[in-house]
């Protein structure tokens, strides 16, 4: 029976040399993530300013979903940036195992995303007489930035489909880092004190966070500032299992106990799971924990509810919603829906 | 013959001596071992362990084990008990345990709640079974109780001498350990014993702790030692 459930598990992207040969993986992602982060930071902040001509207005939403594994058809990340754009979401969100590995599904993501910029772009910039881009709205910049340096808001964590058949070099490419955080910055209250969420993104993708990764949060390095009104986590690997999902894996005991002490202290609000691909809410030391579905078409064939939206409402008030996807796969699923 | 129960567990736990027949005749066991480790999360551990078995019959026993883990700073106490069943290729040991731990270190109480089917052969050991699992903590001066899913528990041993002889060697693949139950966490590794006297056994093991499944290309976890000493009376 354990046999034959193992076996039930395999597919191409299952590796028996991950047990065999208890690779050391996640320490050098982090290694990675980390100098990559640091050095980013020294060049530019990643915090996201909300409503920066209004400050005033404290209000935004964001979007999150998990386990796309893209191949040739980008139909539903396409979808997922569409339903963004559409609600103004301040940024998307995305948990993990977000294409099979082979270049050639990276090529179809990437070129996902690069049309989602393009439409993020056309509506939140317009063109200035430089060939540069202006944000709508702001009345003192003249100068613009150029289309590269349009920073695009998805802030994706690497999953454990995302590293197999050397996946850690594709995935890194595009997306560079998979331990990181970032502050959402909303505004002043009253008193003049700055209102701030909080973002972290671990990386969880190998079932463990690694020695590296346990020391450096250990050392409050996603820790950000004092206060913030509200932490949101993102991960791959899911802390808590779904009834029906026996054959999945989730941290180990001292780990998982980790983790929740750590999101306690964190002070965490929502933290977001994927990988069992089984929708599943929990709190726990009052904090809410959220295991997302799958929203691959191949996974989850029909129409169904497999998007997060969390809006952040003016009086600070938190909510939480499912959001639709329509979007089927053709039978004949090679076409590519930028086209 | 009578053969006494020889998985993985009772190893250290519910066996007299692993690989070779319970003799009928002795009523009591006593084991300890020292383990130690590296860990992921908590840097390297030591540890103690004790246990002891009762033989109320040839078929029936009962038993309890203890363990102090340094670094994790983790407690655990256990009781047991079991029937086995002899048939024509080895036997069948049908097991029952309830588990306690205390992860000082996280501030968590655990129980586990296990029953088992061990086949047991000359060569080769299988333990299917269930486990529940329920954890809680205590924050913001509200305790917090999470209950996982039933945990399907395998394992699986091979010996490269048959169990009659005064040492062996072997492999083994589980999702347990003497004081935990995971679930698609397979840990690995190498286990031993050898006759010191008639009452007397050394065993040990040398276990690789994975984190993750096979299809998430499990990393390393924990790499652990156990060294130890049965007695029987």
């Amino acid at each position: 029976m354990a046999a034959t459930a193992m076996l039930n598990t395999s597919c191409e992207k299952v590796s028996p040399q991950g047990v065999l040969m208890a690779g050391t993986a996640v320490e050098d992602r982090v290694k990675m993530s980390q100098l990559f982060y640091k050095d980013y930071l020294q060049q530019s902040s990643n915090n996201i300013i909300v409503n920066p001509y209004d400050s005033k207005l404290h209000g935004y939403s964001f979007l999150v979903g998990s386990d796309s594994h893209v191949t040739t058809d980008p139909g539903r990340m396409d979808e997922m940036f569409a339903i963004g754009l559409e609600n103004n979401d301040l940024l998307y969100c995305h948990l993990g195992d977000i294409a099979d590995t082979k270049p050639e599904y990276y090529i179809t993501l990437d070129k996902s995303i690069q049309y989602a910029k393009s439409n993020y772009v056309q509506k939140y910039y317009e063109p200035n007489e430089l060939g540069r881009y202006v944000r709508k709205g702001d009345i003192y910049d003249d100068y613009g930035i150029l289309y590269e340096d349009i920073k695009f808001p998805f802030f994706p964590v690497v999953g454990n489909h995302d590293l197999t058949h050397n996946g850690w070099a594709l995935w890194s490419n595009l997306f560079h880092s998979s331990f990181y955080e970032f502050d959402v910055i909303c505004g002043y209250d009253e008193e003049g004190n700055q209102i701030c969420d909080h973002f972290i993104f671990l990386d969880t993708a190998s079932g463990t966070l690694g020695k590296l990764q346990v020391d450096l949060i250990e050392q409050g390095v996603l820790d950000g500032e004092d206060y913030y009104r509200y932490t949101f986590i993102f991960g791959h690997t899911n802390i808590f299992l779904p009834q029906n999902m026996q054959f999945a894996s989730t941290f180990p005991r001292e780990e998982a106990y980790f983790l929740l002490k750590q999101f306690d202290k964190w002070n965490a609000s929502i933290v977001f799971c994927g990988h069992v691909h089984k929708w599943d809410e929990q709190i726990f030391n009052m904090v809410h924990f959220v295991t997302l579905d799958s929203m691959s078409e191949r996974n989850s064939p029909e129409a169904g509810d497999y998007l997060v939206r969390v809006t952040v409402n003016e009086d600070g008030k938190l909510d939480i919603e499912k959001v639709h996807m329509n979007y089927v796969a053709k039978s004949n699923s090679d076409s590519d829906s930028n086209s | 013959m009578i053969i006494t129960c020889i998985s993985q567990m009772g190893w250290a736990q519910n066996c007299y001596i692993p690989y070779k027949g319970y003799d009928g005749e002795n009523k009591n066991e006593i084991s300890a071992y020292v383990m130690g480790g590296t860990n992921v999360v908590t840097d390297g551990f030591g540890g103690l362990e004790a246990s002891y078995t009762r033989h109320i019959t040839p078929r029936w026993h009962v038993g309890g084990d203890a363990q102090m883990q340094f670094g994790k700073e983790l407690f655990s106490v256990d009781v047991q008990g079991g029937y086995r069943l002899p048939i024509k290729y080895g036997n069948i040991d049908f097991s029952a345990k309830v588990m306690y731990n205390f992860y000082h270190k996280f501030g968590f109480h655990e129980m586990a709640y296990n029953i088992s089917a061990t086949w047991e052969s000359a060569y080769v050991d299988l333990r299917l079974g269930e486990t529940l699992v329920h954890y809680h903590s205590h924050v913001w001066g509200i305790g917090w109780g999470y209950t996982e899913t039933p945990l399907l528990t395998f394992g699986f041993g091979a010996n490269i001498r048959h169990r009659n002889n005064p040492w062996n060697l072997g492999l083994f693949f589980r999702n347990y350990d003497d004081f935990y139950y995971e679930n698609w966490n397979i840990n690995w590794g190498i286990r031993w014993y050898a006759k010191v006297k008639e009452q007397w056994r050394l065993f040990g093991e040398f276990n690789i702790r994975p984190a993750g499944s096979i299809s998430q290309l499990a990393s390393k976890y924990e790499g652990s030692v156990k060294i130890g000493l049965k007695y029987k009376w």
